[in-house]
C-alpha cells in the first residue's frame, strides 16, 4: 500500500473511525484501525463488533493499492500533531511508514487477516431521508436513553416506523422522548428496532450536509447507513422496548404554556440551590403564573416567577430540573406547552410539531 | 478551670457482653467469663470479663485460642436481644441528662453537656451522675471520660478503664498525650504506625513536633488529621443524628455450608431482618452489597444499585440472592447482607414511567403487582411484629427454621475527617 493523503482529511477521518475503535479490548486486533487503499479512495475501517465503521476518504493519490491495519490510538495521536500538508502511508514489510515531509514513524501493523470482516452496504430494502431530519429526530431523543448499567432494551434509540412517518423515541424509565418525521417508504412493512445511542450518535457525527439523502438499511440484527463518505453498521439491541404509547398522557386537567427559553432558564436558576443532592423543583401554577422553587435541607431554598398562560385551578408538580432543561432546550418553537393530570402523573411536554417529552414527576413520601 | 472547656463525655460499659451475664448469672462472678461463638465452629470472642483479660483474652479473638490461653474459661453464647434491651436503658439514661447523645455502639456513646450546666451541674458533675445512675439502673460498671473533644474523652475513658473516671483538663492535655504511643489516635492503625516508625516516630510527642507539612505530604489528608489530634485538636462534634451509612447482618457458620438453598434461606431470613431494621429506623436503601467468605478466608463483595429505593425484605431479598450465584460455587464460612446509600423514607421520590419497579424490559407484571402489595401491608406486618415479636409474621420459607439473631454487620466508622 502507498498513498498520498490530505493531512486534515485524515485527520478527520482517523477521528471519527476511532470513536468506535474500543481503548482497550480483550480483542487486542479491534484496537487497530484497518487501512484500505482502492484504486481511487482510502478507506478507513473500524469496529467494536457492535459498532462498524468504514470511512472513505477521496482525492488521495494511490500509487500501490493494498491494506494494512495499524494502532488506532497511536496514529490518531501521531496524524494530529503532524505539521505537513499532505500525508504519505506506505507499507514496508512488517511496518506502516506515516510521514509528512521530514517527520516520519514507522509503526508495527498486525496481521490484516485478523481484522474483523466489515460488510459493505448493499442496498437492498433501503429507505432514505434527508440528514438534517435524522440528525434532528436523534439529537431530540437520544439524550432520553437511559445510560446506567441494566435496562439493557433502554440503551439504545427505538425506530418505529408508522403510517409515512418515521418515529424515534428514547427513555430511561423516568422519561421519554417521542419525535417523528414523515417519511416515505411506500408500502414496505418494517419492524421496529432498537438502535444503541452510540451508534445513533455516529450516525450525527459523519453527517456534514444537512440537505444529503441518507440512506438506511435494516437487517434481521443490524443496521446500517451509506453516506457519500462512510458506511455505518450497528449492531441492534435484542431486548424488548417498554410500551411507551402506553404512558403518553392522554386527557389531562392542567395545561400551561410557557416561553421555553425564560422556563429553562429559571429551572437552572432554582437548581443552583437546591444542588445535585436533592433533585427536585417544584412548579406551581396560580392563574398566568408558575413560581419555581427549590429547597435544600440544611442549604436554604430559592423561588422564581415567570408569567405563564394558565387558567385552571392552582396545581402544582415537581420534577428534576435536569430531565426538564434537557428537554426543553429542543423546544422547538418560542413556547413550550406542559400538561398534567396531578402531581403524581406523568407531566408532558410539547416540544414541536411532532415531538414530545414525557417526564415523570418527583413526590414526596410516596 | 472552666467546666464549660470540656463538656464532652465518652461512656463505655466495661466489658459489656460479659458484664451483662455475670449480672443475670452471680455465680460467675469473678470467673474468667467471655461471650462468644464455640470453638468447635470457629466462633470468636465477643466480650472477655476483666478476669478473662488477664489471661490475655480480648474480644476478636478466636475462641479457641482464647480457650487455650485460659483452659478455665466460661464461655457463654451471646444474646443479642438482651444486650439491646440493656444498651436501651443505658441509652435512656444518657438522654436524661443532654439530648446531644451520639451512640457508637451498643455500650458506648459521645454525650455533648453543653447547655445543661444549670440543670444538672457541669460536665464533671453528669459524668459521676450518669456512672451512678448506670449503676443503679442496668447494674453495670461504666467508664467515663471527659474532656473537650471526642478524641480526648475518648482517650480518657480508655486510660482509667475498668470503673475508670478520668477527666482531662485543657492545661493537662500535652502531659497526657506526649508519652503515648501513636496508635492511640483514631486514623493510625498497624499499617499507619509502622511507616511512622520508620520515619522515627513512635509517641504522640514526636508526631506533634512534625512540621505539619512534612506531615501532610508523606501522608495526605489523613496526615494532617492525625497531626491535629496529636496536638488535641478534634473538631468533630457530637452528632446526635448521624446517618447511618449502612445497615446489614453477617453471621460465620458453625460449619461451612456448600448448600445454596439452605444459604438463601440464611439470605432470606437476613434480608427480612435488616430491611426490618431499615423500616424500624425510617429508612431506604438503594445499593444492596453480598458478602460471602470461602474456608480459605478469602472474602468476595457483591454490589447492585437499584433503580428505586427500597426497605423491602422481598425485593432485597431478590438481588441478594442473584449476587449470590455471582459468587463462586463451594463452600461457604460466612454470608453477609447489607443495604448503603440510604435515605430517610421521607426524602422525594424520582417515580417511574413503567411501573413502581421500573424493569419494563421484564414480563413480571404479576410479579411487581404482588410486591406493591406486599409494600402496601408492610407497615401493618410491622405493627404486629412491634407488638407480638419479630418472629409474628415471616415469609413461609423461613417457617420451622431456628430464628437465631446474627450478629449486626460491623458498622462503618464514621468519617473521622471533619
Amino acid at each position: 500500500m502507498n498513498v498520498l493523503c490530505d493531512r486534515e482529511k485524515l485527520r478527520e477521518g482517523l477521528t471519527i473511525a476511532n470513536l468506535v475503535v474500543p481503548p482497550r479490548s480483550p480483542k487486542p486486533i479491534l484496537e487497530n484501525i484497518c487501512l484500505v487503499a482502492t484504486d481511487d479512495a482510502l478507506e478507513l475501517v473500524g469496529t467494536d463488533l457492535e459498532v462498524a465503521i468504514r470511512y472513505r476518504i477521496e482525492d488521495v493519490k494511490v500509487t500501490e493499492t493494498g491494506s494494512t491495519v495499524i494502532p488506532a490510538r497511536v496514529a490518531v495521536d501521531f496524524i494530529k500533531d503532524l505539521t505537513g500538508e499532505t500525508v504519505e502511508l506506505k507499507t514496508k514489510g512488517r511496518t506502516c511508514h506515516i510521514g509528512a515531509g521530514a517527520d516520519t514513524c514507522e509503526l508495527v501493523t498486525a496481521e490484516a487477516d485478523e481484522f474483523p470482516v466489515v460488510q459493505r452496504f448493499d442496498g437492498e430494502r433501503t429507505f432514505s431521508i434527508q440528514a438534517g431530519t435524522f440528525s434532528r429526530l436523534v439529537n431530540q431523543t437520544a439524550f432520553a436513553a437511559a445510560r446506567d448499567a441494566g435496562r439493557y432494551a433502554m440503551h439504545g434509540v427505538l425506530v418505529e416506523f408508522g403510517e409515512g412517518k418515521l418515529n424515534l423515541i428514547a427513555t430511561d424509565g423516568r422519561r421519554l422522548a417521542v419525535s417523528g418525521a414523515p417519511i416515505d417508504i411506500g408500502d414496505q412493512q418494517r419492524p421496529s428496532a432498537i438502535v444503541p445511542t452510540k451508534g445513533m450518535n455516529l450516525f450525527c457525527r459523519v453527517l456534514n450536509d444537512p440537505l444529503e439523502q441518507v440512506r438506511f438499511q435494516f437487517d434481521e440484527n443490524q443496521i446500517g447507513m451509506s453516506t457519500a463518505n462512510a458506511e455505518i453498521f450497528a449492531r441492534l439491541i435484542d431486548g424488548e422496548f417498554p410500551k411507551y404509547s402506553a404512558v403518553i398522557p392522554t386527557k389531562t386537567k392542567h395545561c400551561m404554556e410557557a416561553d421555553a427559553e425564560v422556563l429553562g432558564r429559571k429551572l437552572r436558576l432554582v437548581a443552583n440551590v437546591t444542588g445535585a443532592e436533592a433533585r427536585a423543583v417544584k412548579l406551581e401554577l396560580k392563574k398566568n403564573e408558575l413560581e419555581v422553587s427549590g429547597q435544600f435541607a440544611g442549604r436554604g431554598e430559592a423561588h422564581a416567577h415567570m408569567e405563564v398562560a394558565y387558567k385552571g385551578d392552582a396545581a402544582e408538580i415537581a420534577f428534576n430540573p435536569d430531565y426538564v432543561v434537557a428537554g426543553v432546550k429542543n423546544c422547538e418553537k418560542d413556547v413550550v406547552q406542559l400538561e398534567f393530570e396531578d402531581k403524581t402523573s406523568p407531566g408532558k411536554f410539547t416540544l414541536g410539531e411532532d415531538y414530545i417529552y414525557i417526564v415523570m414527576p418527583i413526590t414526596v413520601d410516596a | 478551670m472552666n467546666p464549660a472547656e470540656i463538656p464532652i463525655l465518652h461512656v463505655d460499659m466495661d466489658a459489656f457482653y460479659a458484664s451483662v451475664e455475670v449480672r443475670d448469672n452471680p455465680s460467675l462472678a469473678g470467673l474468667p467469663v467471655c461471650v462468644g461463638g464455640p470453638a468447635s465452629g470457629r466462633g470468636v470472642v465477643s466480650a472477655a470479663s476483666y478476669e478473662a483479660r488477664r489471661f490475655g483474652i480480648h474480644s476478636a479473638m478466636p475462641t479457641a485460642v482464647a480457650r487455650r490461653a485460659c483452659p478455665d474459661m466460661i464461655l457463654l453464647p451471646p444474646d443479642f436481644e438482651k444486650y439491646t434491651r440493656v444498651s436501651a436503658q443505658v441509652m435512656d439514661v444518657f438522654r436524661s441528662y443532654t439530648p446531644l447523645v451520639e451512640p457508637l455502639s451498643l455500650d458506648e456513646a459521645f454525650l455533648d453537656t453543653t447547655g445543661c450546666e444549670r440543670l444538672f451541674g457541669d460536665s464533671i458533675e453528669i459524668g459521676r451522675a450518669i456512672k451512678r445512675d448506670i449503676l443503679r439502673e442496668t447494674g453495670l460498671v461504666a467508664s467515663v471520660g471527659v474532656a473537650c473533644s471526642k478524641f480526648l474523652a475518648k482517650l480518657a475513658s480508655e486510660l482509667d478503664k475498668p470503673d475508670g473516671f478520668r477527666v482531662i483538663r485543657p492545661d493537662e492535655i500535652r502531659e497526657v498525650l506526649d508519652p503515648l504511643p501513636i496508635s492511640h489516635l483514631f486514623g493510625i492503625g498497624e499499617r499507619t504506625a509502622k511507616r511512622f516508625e520508620a520515619l522515627g516516630i513512635e509517641t504522640i510527642s514526636d508526631l506533634a513536633s512534625m512540621p505539619r507539612d512534612k506531615v501532610v505530604a508523606d501522608f495526605g489528608a489523613s496526615g494532617a488529621w492525625v497531626h491535629d489530634l496529636a496536638h488535641g485538636l478534634d473538631p468533630r462534634r457530637v452528632a446526635p443524628h448521624r446517618r447511618e451509612k449502612s445497615h446489614g447482618m453477617e453471621r460465620t457458620f458453625a460449619e461451612d455450608i456448600a448448600d445454596r438453598d439452605e444459604l438463601r434461606a440464611f439470605l432470606l431470613q437476613f434480608c427480612e431482618e435488616v430491611a426490618f431494621g431499615l423500616r424500624d429506623r425510617g429508612l431506604r436503601g438503594r445499593t444492596i452489597t453480598l458478602k460471602a467468605r470461602s474456608p480459605d478466608f478469602k472474602t468476595v463483595t457483591r454490589t447492585r444499585t437499584l433503580d428505586y429505593p427500597t426497605g423491602i425484605g422481598a425485593r432485597i431479598y431478590s438481588v441478594a440472592r442473584e449476587l449470590l450465584e455471582q459468587v463462586p460455587p463451594g463452600p461457604l464460612r460466612l454470608v453477609g447482607v447489607s443495604v448503603s446509600n440510604l435515605e430517610d423514607v421521607r426524602a422525594p421520590l424520582q417515580r417511574g414511567l413503567f411501573g413502581a419497579g421500573g424493569d419494563p424490559g421484564r414480563t413480571r407484571s404479576d410479579w411487581l403487582a404482588t410486591r406493591e402489595k406486599l409494600e402496601r401491608i408492610t407497615p401493618s406486618l410491622d405493627k404486629l411484629r412491634r407488638r407480638f415479636g419479630r418472629g409474628t409474621v415471616q415469609p413461609a420459607r423461613l417457617l420451622g427454621r431456628a430464628v437465631k439473631r446474627a450478629e449486626p454487620a460491623p458498622r462503618m466508622d464514621p468519617d473521622p475527617k471533619p
